[in-house]
């Protein structure tokens, strides 16, 4: 069977010291790699014979290897989050390569994601655009009662669809634009679809898309390669309804 | 007065494009009259040039021809707005870059479609709008269409045209927030047959260039459109 035999792969990985320092792609040998590794673990396992070698390791974000977290996004031979669909790079398995392969690592190239180190962006654009969506504290007691608050099933659902958004930045990523749309147009809809996100959804729309501007994301021009390489299959009907709040509280609300 | 809102139409992100969807699909509008208006040439000449003289005759013509070039400017300074942003944010860089399946061939030229119609429609109003019309708008326009080299431009912005519709139709319906799992698909499909229309363009001029209608005048043949 193919692939249950341990192979090696070329890594061609980018490698910058530092937001401000130049980058370039180097090539590692990986040897020994199990079909059954993830990809995260293939970059651990090559982590691990740089220190050896007493080399720094290759700088990559992760958090919990299960395609929740939203940390690990990576461009992997060109495409968004691997070449599995809608799933993140942690998910990806180096069964799905074969000996000798030729990897290309690279980070997110997007201007409002700039370079850490390495494989490494820093994505508090996306944290800046959450907070101009507002919060509010509240006490929240005891566990309401279900049903307290009636909400149809296919709007939960809906917003549920739009909530499963974990902010890995793929839109951006693979957005010929670098619009974030997908990301602001999910945000807004998990809490326009609901009751509770009702009060404050003209003023959400635009303080959001207003700070979207002004982290310098281009503009949409309805390509849907987000929705392509969304890991959570967020769709771009999300957008449609980011407009649509926008223009709405643009023209309806006092402000 | 609070002009607020006026101006986020103006400087933000989605006010731009809702000035260039509704102005774009105006425009859309506007090609299909145009189309419906040169069919009127396989009516005859008489019947052709009386069309076009009560178009110039009305008092109201010249007001919906500042309110076109309007649509024209509104259009084309927000889309290139647009457009100027996402070049400078664009992601940059990649080394290896495969598209997903998103983008279509239409989508992935709207730069370029637009450019071509823009140098189109400046070449279209050199050779009708700004000329002597004292041939006759009739004789003008069929004239014209005998040229190859005419023909072959008119047919390349038709081309332009029509692959430019295919993306921006039913993208103009997106920006304005209208996507419903009953309306969309349709919307796309009316999108694709606006912008196969515009094919249409091309065909009535090869249909002159190639000469049938002399050809038919000469066997006994005329077209006739029922009334």
């Amino acid at each position: 069977m193919k692939g249950l035999k341990h192979f090696s792969v070329t890594v061609r990985v980018w490698r910058q010291a530092g937001p401000k320092e130049p980058g370039k792609m180097v090539s590692y040998k990986v040897k020994d790699v199990s079909p059954d590794m993830s990809f995260l673990e293939m970059l651990d396992v090559l982590n691990d014979n740089l220190l050896k070698k007493g080399d720094t390791p290759i700088a990559f974000e992760s958090d919990c290897r299960e395609g929740i977290c939203g940390c690990c996004g990576l461009v992997v031979n060109g495409d968004v989050h691997g070449p599995d669909e809608h799933s993140t790079v942690c998910q990806l398995h180096m069964r799905r390569f074969s000996d000798g392969d030729v990897i290309t690592v690279e980070p997110w190239r997007v201007k409002s994601f700039p370079v850490i180190k390495d494989l490494v962006v820093d994505r508090s654009s996306f944290d800046r655009l959450i907070a101009a969506g507002g919060f509010i504290s509240v006490n929240t007691g005891a566990a309401p009662d279900a049903n307290s608050v009636p909400v149809e099933k296919d709007k939960a659902e809906e917003a549920m669809d739009a909530a499963a958004c974990i902010g890995c930045g793929a839109c951006v990523a693979s957005c010929p634009n670098g619009a974030a749309m997908l990301f602001v147009g999910a945000k807004v809809s998990q809490l326009a679809l609901l009751p509770q996100g009702t009060p404050e959804r003209a003023n959400r729309a635009l303080n959001m898309v207003a700070a979207m501007d002004k982290e310098g994301f281009g503009n949409c021009t309805n390509e849907y390669e987000c929705e392509a390489v969304c890991p959570k299959d967020v769709k771009v009907a999300n957008i449609a309804r980011l407009n649509r709040e926008f223009l709405l509280a643009n023209l309806f609300s006092k402000k | 007065m609070d002009i607020t809102f006026i101006k986020r139409f103006i400087t933000t992100s989605i006010g731009r494009k809702a000035v260039m969807a509704v102005s774009g699909l105006l425009l859309g509008g506007f090609m299909l009259v145009h189309l419906a208006e040169n069919l009127l040439l396989f009516k005859g000449e008489i019947f052709y040039n009386g069309w076009v003289d009560f178009l110039l005759s009305n008092p109201i013509t010249p007001f919906l021809e500042a309110g076109l070039l309007a649509l024209f400017l509104a259009h084309i300074a927000a889309g290139t707005w647009v457009r100027v942003e996402d070049f400078l944010n664009a992601p940059r860089g990649y080394e290896a870059r495969k598209w997903q399946g998103g983008r279509t061939i239409g989508s992935a030229t709207m730069l370029y479609t637009a450019a071509a119609i823009l140098a189109y429609l400046t070449y279209h109003m050199l050779t009708f709008r700004f000329v002597d019309h004292s041939m006759g708008f009739y004789q003008m326009v069929t004239g014209a269409f005998r040229s190859p080299v005419f023909v072959a431009v008119y047919v390349a912005g038709a081309a332009a045209l029509a692959l430019h519709l295919s993306h921006g139709m039913q993208s103009a319906f997106q920006t304005l927030g209208v996507n419903h799992p009953k309306y969309t698909p349709l919307i796309k499909l009316g999108g694709l047959l606006v912008a196969l229309a515009m094919i249409g363009f091309a065909l009535i001029s090869v249909y002159y260039l190639a000469g049938i209608d002399l050809k038919s005048a000469e066997a006994g043949y005329q077209v006739v459109i029922i009334k």
